[in-house]
């Protein structure tokens, strides 16, 4: 009996050693430049506005270059099919990975094509270099030790968003200042609204709605650049505490809509657009994410988070967030993926790109065209601008990411105070510092 | 005085069972009413009936995730992974359950582990080792028989651990009394005990086939086309993509049409598993 | 006679089994348990040996001992009522009346539906507006306001540290109940019928039967629901991950959707898997204690 036993355990383990011998683990795949030059595949996260233009330009480019295929395909949660392919050494040969992909472990693994030589020649239809034709404020937030990594293609404005319509009625004026919005909060009290909503379930909102434009409001770019850069004390600093004691203000005072802690991103911006609530922190997406929601006549308009008065920052600093399009390393045809990527990069279809899918690019003059109306306010202020930002730093580092929306649910729940919540965020970036194993970032301007 | 607190316990029984069943029933109830309304009705009014029965629910969803042929996908994957499942997992728990020999306990405990482990961790080792099975240029990375295969295993511990449960309850003398007859160990299992585990087999069809139906990170990681996809994938991209475009109608109506063939299928078959269990009872 | 071909059978009876089971599940697993040993961030190539260290890292962290408690509270709170409930369920619904008939059909639905649907679903009853919960509440003339200037101000159900959790374990105990309401079932009816009888000749009824006769004798299915308990509310995940994604701030969080963090958010993927060989060792344990304490059924018979 017992021989059956082994024999048949040591048939098992022959075949596992047999499985191991074939099964590669590692990503020597081809480097870039082999297989068919006339193929490419291109993975893309499919959110709000859906895959069909990136299908449509693939189309495109293959009737301009008989002979070349493009396959493109997407999910939303695209990323869980990607990883398993980064670690096999078999990825797409151009891919927009999604929020749920880690790039920056992908870059440091090297399995990112740097685009640096790309960029010295010319753009799609041959004018120029092609770097030029990127806005470089947003190219540069695809760097990673002076190499171009990541391409930005659309881009997202965040800051607050109201009822113009809403506000004429009762005639109220949209506040500029932390000071106006505590005297108009409660005159939007008294007309039976919450003065502000927000995505309680996402901390990542209120991180980007209301504590950076604080922090930045009060201690200047640098207090917000300091703490990305992870430099010691910075997210103690007396600009985060402040933004802190802002955000607990205004919760003491009842201005946020009641259970706003318990709502997803649907049920505070359907809340919003109802008119329960007077504002709301969210992105250039709210209009077409909202779309099949929308109560009929629901109006919405873009405003910048009210500034401190007095304080140090920028009044027209704004925030803003690339969507990283990546050509791997193990790719198999890194020049028609660039191509593609110059096509689909090139000015006109960038303005086509806008009108359809109703978010800005990164080239340069593709918002010279009759914007979609609820871009032209975002888009006039960052234009105007002096001070471009954008957050990176829950990219860079997880683990302070992730601290950084618990600490921020605690703050606008109540269960932490100012103090506490700043000591948690310090707390989190002191355990970065100590991770030899995490390459530091830095963030100028 | 007994008979008053009889009635007295039978309406609290009653009321309590009342109660059970609208906590079950409500919830879905209401899921069918949001999939007849329009998206701002949803929120506007949550709770009322629809001011107009929007059909286009319905179809919006049959035609942005394409249901029909996913439906058909996952029919053939589930099919075919109880097909093979149930031969095979009643063979080995009749060995545990009557064949004991030097380490089926130890076996049969690497079985139940194998349900302990969380599976997502074993989604890197196993995507590589479904494209090294390869012949040629074939493997059985994204196909509809790599996916059978996979559910295979992966439904084993829990087949194991119920039909062997059920086989040990199976008197001990019908395999001697059949034995004596002539019958061979196989001719017993087959005709013998087998139809007589018949409740344990249904028990682990229908489970099994439900929770094949709704798989889902598995069939994510082994099937990225479109055309050999599943319905949960299927239904999850519908979920999520019309999170995204907060189409609440098409999505809630998605979820109706997903769950209305399983709700089928168990009615229909409703009386007759209670009726093999009921029989199952009282042949022992 | 028994022994001619007995070793032939066993041999070919369990190889199917075995064979499938040890390439697709087996070898996958030791592979992950082998990667607890290193650092990885499973999308790269390279892989740092570190021997124990993922474990040492993983005894000291305060967020795995954290979720572990939930884990607890769930199998504790979440099993104790999924046992009540479905023994009660299952005793209540022996008999033929119309509203038993109707019970025994619907039970299941809710296991049945995909846990994205019952995600959904009760997202919505929690929600602090239009939810279910609160119409509820404000019939009966509750309310979820909270007094002003109170700590934690606010109605909502799911983003409410102290509520998150046990509105998760509610949902959970709808989505499981009528499993174990078909396990007890089923084995009320392996009762025999003589014994039932018998009891009911000598006037023995209701509760007191239900303790003394079916309680005794459902003695074994309750000792595999209690360890399919511990099975599911120690893995429990996609539930508490769709709904919370562990939160408010980790008060909802599980080993396994920690499990995910590390490995998917964090790209850590041998933090990820010493966390799976801790989860496993303590699923393993547990039920080895629960088998070794069920042994003795209160009839006096050992199992």
């Amino acid at each position: 009996m017992k021989t059956h036993l082994s024999a048949f355990s040591a048939a098992l383990a022959a075949t596992g050693l047999l499985l191991t011998g074939c099964s590669g683990g590692s990503s020597e795949g081809n480097a870039g430049g082999g297989g068919n030059g006339k193929d490419l595949e291109v993975v893309s996260f499919q959110g709000g506005f859906g895959i069909d233009f990136f299908k449509q330009a693939a189309t495109e480019y293959e009737s301009k270059h008989p002979g070349v295929h493009i396959k493109v395909s997407g999910g939303p949660r695209v990323w869980e099919q990607l990883r398993p392919r980064f670690a096999n050494g078999t990825p797409p040969g151009l891919t927009w990975p999604g929020w749920g992909m880690d790039y920056w472990a992908l870059i440091y693994d090297n399995q990112v094509f740097p685009l640096d030589d790309a960029l010295k020649t010319p753009p799609y239809d041959g004018k120029g270099t092609w770097k030029d034709t990127f806005d470089p404020s947003l190219l540069k937030l695809g760097e990673y030790q002076g190499k171009q990594y990541e391409l930005p293609y659309h881009y997202n404005i965040m800051g607050w968003w109201y009822n113009p319509d809403t506000f004429t009625k009762h005639g109220w004026t949209v506040p500029k200042t932390f000071k106006d919005l505590l005297d108009l909060a409660p005159k939007i009290k008294a007309a039976g609204m919450a003065p502000i909503t927000y995505q309680g379930m996402y901390p990542d909102y209120t991180i980007k709605g209301f504590l950076f434009p604080w922090v930045i409001s009060v201690g200047g770019i640098k207090a917000a650049d300091d703490a990305q850069s992870l430099v010691p004390g910075a997210w103690k600093s007396a600009a985060f505490l402040k933004a802190a004691q802002m955000i607990k203000q205004l919760r003491d005072s009842g201005f946020f809509e009641d259970g706003a802690d318990g709502l997803s991103h649907t049920q505070s911006q359907t809340d919003f657009l109802q008119g329960k609530a007077a504002m709301i922190p969210c992105g250039t997406w709210l209009e077409s994410e909202m779309r099949k929601t929308m109560p009929p006549g629901a109006k919405m308009a873009f405003m910048l988070p009210p500034v401190v008065d007095g304080g140090a920052g920028d009044p027209s600093a704004i925030m803003i967030g690339i969507e990283p399009w990546i050509i791997p390393t193990a790719g198999p045809n890194h020049d028609l993926a660039i191509d593609f990527y110059k096509y689909m990069t090139s000015v006109d279809k960038a303005k086509q790109f806008i009108t359809q899918c109703g978010t800005l690019t990164a080239i340069k003059g593709s918002d010279q065209i009759t914007l979609p109306p609820l871009l032209v306010e975002p888009a006039r202020l960052f234009r105007e601008s002096k001070t471009v930002y954008s957050i990176q730093f829950d990219t860079w580092y997880s683990t302070l990411g992730t601290e950084s929306k618990n600490a921020m649910a605690a703050l606008l729940n109540g269960s932490n105070t100012p103090e506490e919540f700043v000591d948690r965020l310090e707390a989190a970036a002191e355990k970065v510092r100590q991770d030899k194993s995490k390459p530091v970032h830095t963030m100028t301007h | 005085m007994k008979r008053a607190m009889d009635s007295g316990k039978k309406a609290l029984t009653t009321l309590g069972l009342i109660v059970f069943t609208l906590a079950v029933v409500v919830p879905l109830l209401w899921m069918t009413l949001t999939s007849l309304k329009s998206g701002p009705e949803i929120f506007a009014s949550p709770w009322g009936l629809p001011a107009k029965i929007h059909w286009e629910n319905f179809s919006h969803a049959w035609q942005t995730a394409g249901i029909a042929h996913f439906f058909i996908n996952s029919l053939i994957v589930t099919t075919a992974t109880l097909a093979i499942l149930i031969p095979v997992g009643a063979m080995a728990a009749y060995i545990f359950a009557r064949y004991p020999f030097p380490g089926s306990k130890f076996l049969f405990g690497t079985f139940l582990g194998g349900m302990m482990f969380p599976q997502f961790l074993t989604i890197v080792p196993l995507f590589f080792l479904m494209n090294s099975l390869r012949i040629g240029a074939f493997s059985l990375y994204d196909t509809k028989l790599g996916l059978t295969v996979v559910y295979v295993a992966y439904s084993l511990p829990f087949t194991v651990f119920v039909l062997t449960g059920f086989f040990q309850t199976l008197p001990k003398e019908l395999d001697e009394a059949a034995m004596i007859d002539g019958a061979g160990h196989s001719k017993v299992f087959w005709r013998v005990m087998l139809p007589l585990a018949k409740p344990g087999l249904i028990v682990v069809g229908i489970f099994n086939g439900i929770g094949l139906w709704n798989e889902y990170s598995l069939a994510l990681v082994l099937i990225p086309s479109e055309e050999n996809r599943t319905l949960p994938l299927g239904i999850a991209n519908l979920v999520m993509v019309e999170h995204y475009q907060s189409d609440w109608g098409a999505l809630f109506a998605g979820l109706v049409i997903v769950m209305l063939p399983v709700l089928i299928a168990y009615w229909i078959f409703r009386e007759k598993i209670h009726e093999t269990m009921l029989a199952g009872a009282i042949k022992g | 006679m028994r022994n001619r071909g007995r070793t032939a059978f066993i041999v070919t009876y369990l190889a199917p089994a075995a064979l499938l089971y040890g390439v697709f599940v087996i070898w996958p697993v030791l592979q992950a348990i082998g990667f607890s040993l290193f650092k990885w961030s499973g999308l790269s190539s390279k892989k740092t040996f570190v021997g124990l260290d993922n474990f040492k890292q993983l005894f000291h962290d305060s967020v795995f001992w954290e979720a572990l408690l939930h884990n607890a509270w769930i199998f504790v709170f979440g099993g104790g009522a999924i046992l009540i409930v479905g023994i009660a369920v299952a005793h209540g619904t022996q008999g033929e009346g119309r509203l038993t008939k109707v019970l025994r059909s619907v039970y299941l639905f809710p296991n049945i539906m995909s846990l994205v649907v019952v995600a959904i679903l009760w997202e919505f009853v929690y929600d602090p507006h239009i939810g279910l919960v609160t119409s509820l509440t404000n019939l009966f003339g509750g309310s979820h306001a909270s007094a002003p200037g109170a700590v934690v101000q606010n109605t909502s159900i799911l983003g409410n540290p102290a509520k998150a959790l046990p509105a998760v374990i509610i949902t959970f105990v709808w989505f499981s109940v009528g499993f174990y309401i078909m396990l007890f079932s089923a084995g009320i009816r392996q009762i025999p019928q003589e014994v039932a009888e018998a009891s009911k000749l000598d006037g023995a009824e209701g509760l007191f039967r239900f303790r003394k006769i079916t309680l005794p004798l459902l003695w074994s299915v309750g000792r595999i629901s209690v360890i399919y308990l511990v099975i599911n509310t120690l893995n429990v995940f996609a539930l508490v991950f769709l709904m919370t994604q562990g939160g408010p701030d980790r008060k909802t969080e599980v080993m396994l959707t920690y499990l995910y963090e590390q490995a998917f958010v964090n790209s850590d993927y041998g933090a990820a898997t010493a966390l799976a060989m801790a989860n496993f060792v303590i699923v393993m344990a547990v039920s080895g204690v629960v088998l070794r304490l069920t042994r003795k059924d209160p009839s006096g018979a050992v199992q």
